[in-house]
Parts: structure tokens; C-alpha cells; sequence
């Protein structure tokens, strides 16, 4: 088997022009699903069971991702035509409306309950004397949500946070089937020029190994970042050697030897 | 607005059911192999080895960034190509070679870390007594260390499960005819009508398939954990 190297390089800075289109799926996504994760989990704790939210959680954990984006690609264009342009007759276009809208809708609906679960776990795991403290202290309960548990609960969070995006990066390919040219696509229109596939896909996966490198990188640094609080005042000295190593547990075992 | 037959969601449904074997069959194949895979993978991370537990890290890390679709398409496109370099021909054989071939490279990366997880969770201190107590090695870890350690397992295995069933409905872009494929397939019989409908009943099947794994699992689960729990209760 002979690989077409040349073929291999050009592709590879085609498919980088498309990059964005990849990230700013990814990053949208987390940014909207993060604030109605958010939402949702804070519904979650009360006492009350709610029963659609569990049912959408359950649906959204049960069917395939592939079959979510098959399913509302072929029921939201119609159904946003029927309802703006028939029943409030406001003549939109829709159906010249960009398919990256489609591809955030259904990511941010996978994504959201993922995430809801996240935070539920990691709001429970903050003792329920933070609260109390923070509210007798005289903070209101937003004041006390944004200052006192936010911070801590985020530490336990952000490697599933990290997990998540990962895996919204990952099935970004698959946006392709709603016609959104990311990198998939691209690499897809490439190959079927010469029947290069391979080399397509290769290349693909090399730049989802880059960017699945780089968001866990960045992800790193925020978890040393975010979890500064926890070691007093010596944490400048802590961070550089946090960088240098990349590696949480590691400092947190130095930052004790430091410490005592 | 185009017309919604509910009723032939109950067709489709009908339709689709007696594929779900074949659903079932690849999954089983993907586990059987890629949970050997993963097996091996895990005794090599944990053989205290520098360069093969690096090995094994690297194999996970890069497996992880994989999307399924991706190295799906790779194998199906590459892997002839590759093995006819060395004489071999499958280009006839099933798609569900590619399928399984594919798949279990990405459950082995999530199976080496739940045997790794659940082996390390149970305490050093328990294989220590067993062999102290007289068992011999491979005895203590059949009856004391993985007893233990698959009650830690059955979660993360299940969750690996239905992710695995999930992303198997992908299987359909290189036209393997099950469940999801045999969906895509009827809405290409009808013209592409029917659409909306074929897909809620795969969702039906996809949901009743994973509800179902997860509370077979679930019992599992808690059947295995009686012992730990009249312990509990004894102290």
C-alpha cells in the first residue's frame, strides 16, 4: 500500500482552513449547554422530582447521537418553515438559514444533559454548610452561589467538563451529514476528487489527535488554575512548576512538602 | 408541513425488531475482542514496565481523540489496502468485519482503563492477606481480588456498553444492515418519505435496547454486591 504523501500534505492545510467552522461548533456548544446545564442541574437538586427532566435525560443517553442529528435535520427545517412562515406568515427564509445553527441545536441538546449531570454531582459534593456559612455570614444566595460554591464545585468539575468537550469536539464529525463544512467534510470533498480516502481520513484524524491535545492542555492549565485556592499563599511558585510538569496530583504532593 | 403517519411508526417498528440480532451480534464480538484487547492493555499498564505502561498511555490517549466515524472510515478504506500489500484479500468478507475490527480498537482504550480502575480499587492489603492466609497467587485473585473488583467494574462497563451501542449505529455509513442501517434502509425503499417516522421508532429501539442493558447490569450489580453488604451489616 502506497500512501499519496503529496496529496496527504495539500489536504492538510485545506482541512485547517476549516478548523473554525469545527471549534466554533465545540465552543458554542459548551458555552450554551454550560449555562442550561447549569440550570437544569439546580432544578435537579431540589426536592422535587421532575419527570420531563428525567425523561430527557433518558431519551438523550439512550439514542445515538447519529440518529438525534438524522432526526432533527429532517424535523426542524420543516417544522421552523411550518410554524414562522404559515402560521405567523413572517416569510423567513429558512431553508437558506445556515446548517451550523441545526448542528449547535442538536449538540447543545445532547450536551446539556450531559452536563446537567455533571454539575448536579459536583454541587452535591460541596458540603451543605457552605451555604449556610456563606448565607449567615450575610451574602445573598446568588452572592454565595457566585463566590463560595461555584469556585469549589468547579474544581471536581472541570475534568468532566474537560471529558465533555472532548467528546463534543469528537462528534462534531458528524456534522457533516448536516451538510456543515467542518473538517470532515472537507476532507470528504477532497478525497472524492481522486479516491483518496485514506489519505483524507488520516489527516482528519490527525487533526482531531492536535485539537483533542491542545483542549486538554488548556484544560490542564485552568484545573492548576482553578484550584489555587486550596494552597495558601505560595501559589506562584506552585504554578510554575505546575506549567513545567502539567501534572495536578504532582504539584499537590509538592505544595504539602512546601507547606510544612 | 408534510403529513405525520403515526401509525407507521408501529410498521417501521415491526420492520426494524428482527434486526436487532445483528445489532446484538456485532456488539458481543466487539466486547469478546475488545475487552481481551483491553485486558492486555490493562495487565500491560499495571505491569510496573516504563516504556510499555508509556505504551499503553499513548495507545489510550490517541484512542480517545479518535471520533468513531473517522476510524471507521479508515479501517473500511484502509484495511484492505493494507492487508493486500501482505497477500491477503478481504475485500469480500462482511462489513461486519470492519465494523468489529473498528470497534474494538476503541473499546479496548475504554476497557483497559476500567480493568485498571476496578483492579486498583480493590485494596492491596486484601491480596497481601489472602497470600499470607496460605491461597496461592492465582487463587487469591480469583477468589478475593476479582470478586471485588467486578462489582467496581459493572458501572463503568455498562456506561462503556450502551457507548458502545451508541456509536455502533455508525455502522450504517459503510452499509451494514442493522438496526440503524435497516432504518436508513426503509426510508431509501419509500423515497425518502417516512422519514421522521422511521427515525422515532429506531429512537423507540435504540432507548428500549439501552434501558433494558442497563438495568440487566444494574441487577447484576447488586446480586454480586449481597456478599459485600451482609458484611456490612454484620460488623
Amino acid at each position: 500500500m502506497e500512501l499519496n504523501t503529496k496529496f496527504m500534505k495539500e489536504t492538510f492545510f485545506i482541512v485547517m482552513k476549516a478548523i473554525p467552522v469545527t471549534l466554533e461548533i465545540t465552543i458554542f456548544t459548551m458555552i450554551i449547554s454550560m449555562v442550561l446545564g447549569f440550570a437544569l442541574s439546580l432544578k435537579k437538586i431540589g426536592r422535587k422530582k421532575n419527570h420531563l427532566v428525567n425523561f430527557y435525560v433518558s431519551f438523550v443517553r439512550g439514542t445515538p447521537i447519529v440518529l438525534q442529528i438524522l432526526f432533527f435535520y429532517s424535523l426542524l427545517p420543516t417544522l421552523l418553515n411550518y410554524i414562522l412562515n404559515i402560521v405567523l406568515k413572517l416569510n423567513i427564509k429558512i431553508f437558506d438559514i445556515n446548517p451550523i445553527f441545526y448542528a449547535l441545536a442538536v449538540f447543545v441538546m445532547n450536551t446539556t444533559a450531559v452536563l446537567s449531570e455533571v454539575f448536579r454531582a459536583s454541587l452535591l459534593s460541596i458540603g451543605q454548610g457552605q451555604m449556610e456559612a456563606a448565607l449567615a455570614v450575610g451574602l445573598t444566595p446568588w452572592q454565595a452561589m457566585r463566590r463560595i460554591i461555584i469556585p469549589q464545585s468547579l474544581t471536581s468539575a472541570l475534568p468532566n467538563i474537560c471529558n465533555t468537550t472532548v467528546n463534543v469536539l469528537k462528534s462534531t464529525s458528524l456534522a457533516y451529514m448536516m451538510t456543515v463544512q467542518d473538517i470532515m467534510a472537507v476532507a470528504k470533498k477532497q478525497a472524492a476528487f481522486g479516491y483518496n480516502y485514506i489519505e483524507a481520513y488520516l489527516v482528519v484524524l490527525v487533526w482531531y489527535i492536535i485539537l483533542c491535545t491542545v483542549i486538554q492542555l488548556i484544560f490542564r492549565v485552568t484545573e492548576i488554575k482553578v484550584a489555587q485556592y486550596k494552597q495558601g499563599k505560595r501559589v506562584k511558585v506552585l504554578k510554575i512548576q505546575g506549567l513545567r510538569r502539567f501534572s495536578y496530583a504532582g504539584i499537590k504532593e509538592r505544595a504539602q512538602v512546601v507547606w510544612r | 408541513m408534510r403529513p405525520f403517519h403515526p401509525l407507521y411508526i408501529i410498521e417501521a417498528f415491526t420492520k426494524i425488531v428482527p434486526f436487532i440480532p445483528v445489532t446484538l451480534a456485532t456488539m458481543a464480538g466487539t466486547v469478546l475482542i475488545g475487552g481481551v484487547l483491553g485486558l492486555l492493555l490493562a495487565v500491560g499498564k499495571l505491569s510496573g514496565k516504563k516504556g510499555l505502561s508509556a505504551a499503553v498511555d499513548s495507545y489510550i490517549y490517541i484512542v480517545r481523540c479518535i471520533p468513531p466515524i473517522v476510524l471507521l472510515f479508515i479501517v473500511y478504506y484502509g484495511l484492505p489496502e493494507l492487508l493486500k500489500a501482505s497477500g491477503i484479500n478481504i475485500n469480500d468478507s462482511g462489513k461486519w468485519f470492519f465494523v468489529i475490527t473498528t470497534f474494538s480498537v476503541l473499546f479496548s482504550a475504554t476497557m483497559a482503563e476500567v480493568f485498571r480502575t476496578s483492579y486498583e480499587a480493590v485494596d492491596k492489603g486484601q491480596r497481601e492477606a489472602a497470600l499470607a492466609s496460605g491461597l496461592t497467587e492465582f487463587q487469591a485473585f480469583r477468589r478475593i481480588v476479582a470478586p471485588q473488583a467486578l462489582i467496581v467494574a459493572i458501572p463503568n462497563f455498562t456506561n462503556a456498553l450502551v457507548k458502545l451501542m451508541k456509536e455502533g449505529s455508525l455502522s450504517y455509513t459503510i452499509g451494514m444492515i442493522d438496526v440503524m442501517g435497516k432504518g436508513q434502509l426503509l426510508i431509501g425503499m419509500n423515497q425518502g418519505s417516512y422519514g421522521l417516522e422511521t427515525y422515532i421508532a429506531l429512537a423507540l429501539i435504540y432507548w428500549t435496547l439501552t434501558v433494558v442493558l442497563e438495568k440487566i447490569l444494574g441487577t447484576a450489580e447488586l446480586n454480586l454486591s449481597r456478599g459485600k453488604k451482609n458484611l456490612a451489616f454484620g460488623r
